[in-house]
């Protein structure tokens, strides 16, 4: 099964994610926040990322560029933010996500992206 | 309610909590950047949880209120009361729509005139901020009009129906770019009206398209500006651009469904303007003109338009007219059908066929979507878009530069997993192969160029896709050889094959904390003491073992395993006892709004300091501490502190202090609320008693400052004259006394007139398992609770003295009463002295005095649990309750509070 990490400070936005990733029969795992996401995904493999930007402790963009840096296979990221600026969105590329998506992330469109990230199929 | 719902509502209570403390903090400090930026961090999770719901008049308040803290965040609009006024009042609403939820479900429609009331003050606050104005609507379109060359057209064009209407000189200068071969493209983007609200910048966008050739704005249903709703969007943008297709939709890519590209055909632009009067020698020339066209004699017909144009006024329609005709013979001179019209519709003065031509509409098609139709697998319109974006998005990390090596490897090859991810869910796994040989190539070179490269090609749609379609059966030995090729690298990849196995033992919930509903809990709580009590029985079992039936050997095991059990039972007792402790800040939190609320209606300044709000204590405990707690502060703020110019006339800081301090002291917790007001007035208090006809007359003469202080807690006495609506609720401290007393706490009071009062609450820790002493007394025995027993004495009898007719001794220096327990229960026995005719005596404290209380023997003290006396003994209140001992019998457990 595909494992799927959804990094987010707020337990809402992780439960929303998880609930709609699960019910399309994904495993998922959740972090708070960029810290306790990267101890994860050094020592879980997962298939891609879901993160928000605006976390305490360590935020979405150091936490990318974290994981971008060690020597893991590289799963991708989307990085999930409430602003539609074309400034965060290049930041968050610099970071290493591959794709910005604008909360709140419409259950059918983060599905839909989930498959084609994953090669599963549209 | 579902479970998301739930979620949210927990949550979100906590981040509202949180704003208001953060609040109440800047107020302290309103200078702290930090706290501005956690104060925004809260509100915008806040608002993006809301946005999860259909909820919004929720989200619109949230929304405004993050823009709010956003301009304070980054120091454009200031920090001030006001602000905070209307923060806090918008989340307060925020609050009520939460209740609402959580009792219904769902909203009502009746808050939306409150909502946007709330959203439209908190952007007033915003908008009022001196510098860099951030107001949109009216002032945007001011800008635009002065920046380019537009106008708002006077004429009735719907919004349904966009005409264009070019002024000839741009429409001719349009029509060159088109004939020229450039592809001219016009926009339409009309922003939703909302778009204010969510971090859009239309304007901006408009700005950012390149190769602009013309552009207007105009406002939906052509409103008047004036007219206008500042807050929301009503413009529609028509661009026209010779940009690429694709280009523009990566610009537009977050408002897709607000775009309409539409490829314009040179011939479009072909619109003469003017007045539309008969001319005397139009139709002579239309007849040679015709006979001119049908010769091919193009040369005499230039010459013969540009007489005519000479002749005619510049500003009629037919003037117009020639002109284009020019046009057209210079740039399309083959195109017969075209002249023909446009000579023909200078009878008419309208170009119906032409219109016609105008309307013909290309929609451009992005390079995925060709892919997509070439490999034979249907796709929606929005899947298109997103394979699309996904491509964009690869491009623009590819083309970062690289600023940190490792960054740049770990970004490359995650382009290369996500782009692998597209080509497989295309169902195109050769491509995928390629995608991991320009991976290699790339991180080898290290360049992005390979993979950038191959992005490129890829969107060109050309004889690979024609591949697939015509070879299916290439395809699948295509994924075996794929299959092959990929085995090797995922060989080295061997870790990551072995975690998803190991993943099913460790998938363990991330949360890290549980919660659980309290009934769970006490059930537990329960549970574990009646393990107390049961355990308890061991020591008696050892005890029968030995002396009934005298097996010595068995009676040490038994007294061994009990040891053990004992361990365990006093551990997990400890265990659930932590469960259940709260740090009293569950009830301080709600002090600082309180405090400001109440001294703002009251017209009073005043500091709230609060101390050791990380002092823990059982959850019950602090739940039954919150409204006498709040009862004292309301007190404090209502009768305690006074009014600034009555403390500033009596030589104090016009800000009166009130402190509220949590501390632990061994088993209890300690509770101050200290003010420096005026303090109580033991004379005040002495009259008001006597006249309530709580004392009498000797004991208004007699009693003690102190003891006056103390009779606000007596039942039936309230200082204040004027009941007001915060303090006064017809109960008096009396009220706050008995729920203290219910969870065996205590409370006290000391005053000083002029400088202020402090009164202080002593709580158990926990309350669920309670320490008795045992004693004997008329060969019965009671419990007393140990936290009321001071020390235990023998006292001589010589030195019992009697005084008034009453017991007394003297204790370290101080004399203590005596009391017998059989007297006080009413038993016509005296106490039994032991040998040494010295009497066991119980210090017990009470009311903040000690009392000696005379029993026939000290036992043991146990563990029990406290059952409260119910139906006809709940009356007795010289018993706080019963419970059962490990033997099996019942010990009832004395209140001497109740007794003396």
């Amino acid at each position: 099964m595909k494992n799927i990490l959804v990094i987010d400070d707020a337990a809402t936005v992780r439960l929303y994610h998880c609930n709609i990733l699960i019910s399309a029969g994904y495993h998922t795992d959740e972090a708070i926040n960029g810290i306790e996401a990267l101890e994860k995904a050094l020592t879980h493999h997962f298939d891609l990322y879901i993160v928000d930007i605006n976390m305490p402790k360590m935020d979405g963009y150091e936490f990318l560029k974290e994981l971008r840096s060690k020597d893991i296979p590289q799963a991708p990221a989307i990085m999930v933010s409430t602003e539609s600026a074309k400034n965060d969105e290049m930041l968050a590329y610099n970071a290493g996500a591959n794709l910005y998506l604008v909360k709140p992330v419409k259950p059918d469109e983060l599905l839909s992206f989930t498959r084609i990230l994953l090669g599963e199929g549209i | 309610m579902n479970a998301l719902l739930e979620q949210f509502l927990s949550e979100s209570r906590d981040f509202l909590q949180g704003i208001a403390d953060k609040l109440m903090q800047l107020e302290e400090n309103p200078n702290s950047t930090e706290l501005m930026v956690e104060l925004f961090r809260f509100v915008h999770t806040l608002k993006g949880n809301s946005g999860l719901f259909d909820f919004p008049e929720m989200t619109r308040v949230l929304h405004a209120s993050e823009d709010l803290m956003d301009a304070v965040r980054n120091g454009r609009v200031h920090y001030s009361q006001e602000l905070a006024d209307q923060l806090l009042e918008a989340m307060d609403f925020v609050g009520i729509l939460m209740d609402e939820v959580e009792g219904t479900g769902q909203l009502s429609n009746q808050h939306s005139e409150v909502s946007a009331a709330l959203a439209q003050s908190l952007r007033a606050l915003i908008v009022s901020a001196p510098e860099d104005s951030i107001e949109i609507g009216s002032d945007a379109i001011s800008i635009l009009l002065e920046s380019s060359e537009i106008s708002i057209p006077k004429t009735n064009v719907t919004a349904e129906k966009p005409t264009l209407n070019l002024p000839e000189e741009i429409a001719v200068e349009l029509y060159r770019t088109a004939k020229s071969g450039d592809v001219v493209t016009l926009l339409e983007y009309a922003p939703e009206a909302e778009c204010f609200f969510k971090g859009e910048d239309p304007f901006f966008l408009v700005r950012q398209i390149p190769d602009v050739l013309w552009r207007e704005v105009t406002t939906l249903n052509n409103a008047p500006l004036a007219e206008m709703d500042a807050y929301s969007c009503q413009l529609i943008f028509r661009v026209i651009t010779t940009a690429d297709v694709i280009e523009l939709r990566e610009l537009f890519r977050y408002v897709p469904e607000q775009v309409n590209f539409k490829t314009l055909e040179a011939a479009s632009f072909i619109l003469p303007d003017g007045e539309k009067e008969e001319d005397a020698l139009q139709d002579e020339f239309i007849a040679s003109a015709l006979e001119l066209l049908n010769k091919d004699d193009t040369a005499t017909l230039i010459r013969s338009t540009e007489t005519m144009l000479g002749l005619v006024a510049p500003t009629l329609w037919f003037s117009s007219a020639l002109r284009w005709l020019l046009i057209i013979l210079e740039c399309d001179a083959e195109n017969q059908a075209l002249k023909r019209i446009l000579i023909e519709s200078l009878h008419t003065f309208e170009l119906p066929n032409l219109t016609n031509l105008a309307a013909e509409i290309v929609v451009e098609k992005s390079p995925v979507e060709e892919i997509i139709e070439k490999s034979a697998i249907v796709l929606s319109e929005k899947d298109h878009a997103r394979f699309d974006m996904i491509m964009k998005s690869q491009r623009d990390v590819l083309r970062l530069p690289n600023n940190n090596n490792a960054v740049f490897v770990g970004r490359l090859k995650a382009v290369a997993t996500t782009l692998k991810g597209c080509c497989l869910a295309l169902n195109k796994n050769s491509d995928a192969v390629e995608v991991e040989k320009a991976l290699e190539t790339a991180i080898s070179e290290n360049s992005s160029e390979a993979l950038l490269t191959w992005l490129a090609n890829y969107t060109i749609p050309t004889e690979k896709t024609v591949e697939i379609v015509e070879s299916e059966k290439m395809v699948k030995s295509e994924q075996d050889v794929e299959k092959l090729i990929i085995s090797p690298e995922k060989e080295t990849h061997d870790s990551s094959l072995i975690m998803p196995n190991r993943r099913a033992e460790d998938n363990a919930p991330a949360s890290k904390t549980l919660k659980v509903d309290q009934e769970k809990i006490d059930r537990l709580m329960n549970l574990i003491g009646e393990m107390v009590v049961a355990k308890n029985a061991l020591p008696y079992l050892a005890n029968r073992a030995e002396t009934v039936f005298g097996v010595r050997e068995l009676s040490r095991e038994i007294k061994a395993q009990y040891a053990v059990i004992n361990r365990v039972a006093e551990e997990m007792q400890d265990t659930i006892m932590q469960v259940r402790m709260m740090p009293v800040s569950f009830v301080f939190q709600r002090f600082p709004r309180m405090v400001r609320d109440i001294s703002r209606k009251l017209g009073k300044e005043v500091h709230l300091v609060l101390e050791g709000e990380n002092t823990e204590a059982d959850k019950n405990i602090i739940e039954a501490l919150a409204d006498p707690l709040i009862h004292i502060v309301r007190n404090s703020l209502d009768h305690g502190l006074e009014l600034p110019e009555i403390r500033k006339a009596a030589g104090k800081p016009a800000e009166g202090k009130l402190l509220i301090r949590a501390s632990q002291e061994s088993d209890r917790v300690l509770i101050e609320i200290i003010d420096d007001g005026k303090g109580i007035n033991p004379e005040v208090i002495k009259n008001k008693a006597y006249e309530k006809g709580l004392i009498d007359e000797t004991t208004l003469e007699r009693i003690s400052d102190q003891d006056a202080v103390n009779l606000v807690f007596a039942a039936g006495f309230s200082t204040a004259e004027v009941i007001s609506d915060l303090s006064g609720r017809g109960v008096g401290m009396d009220v706050v006394r008995s729920a203290v007393e219910k969870v065996n706490g205590t409370v006290g009071i000391e005053s000083e007139v002029g400088k202020g009062t402090r009164l202080f609450l002593s709580l158990p820790l926990s309350m669920a398992v309670t320490n008795v002493m045992i004693i004997e007394s008329n060969k019965q025995i009671f419990g007393v609770p140990m936290d009321m027993v001071v020390e235990t004495v023998r006292v001589p009898f010589d030195q019992i003295q009697a005084i008034k007719q009453k017991q007394t001794t003297v204790l370290r220096g101080k004399i203590v009463p005596l009391l017998s327990l059989n007297e006080l229960l009413a038993q016509n026995i005296d106490q039994i002295p032991n040998e040494g005719n010295e009497f066991a005596t119980l210090i017990v404290r009470i009311h903040g005095e000690n009392v000696g209380i005379l029993v026939d023997d000290f036992r043991e003290t146990v563990d029990i649990i406290l059952k409260p006396m119910a139906g006809i003994l709940g009356g007795l209140s010289g018993y706080s309750g019963a419970a059962l001992l490990g033997d099996g019998s019942v010990l009832m457990v004395l209140n001497p509070r109740e007794l003396i």
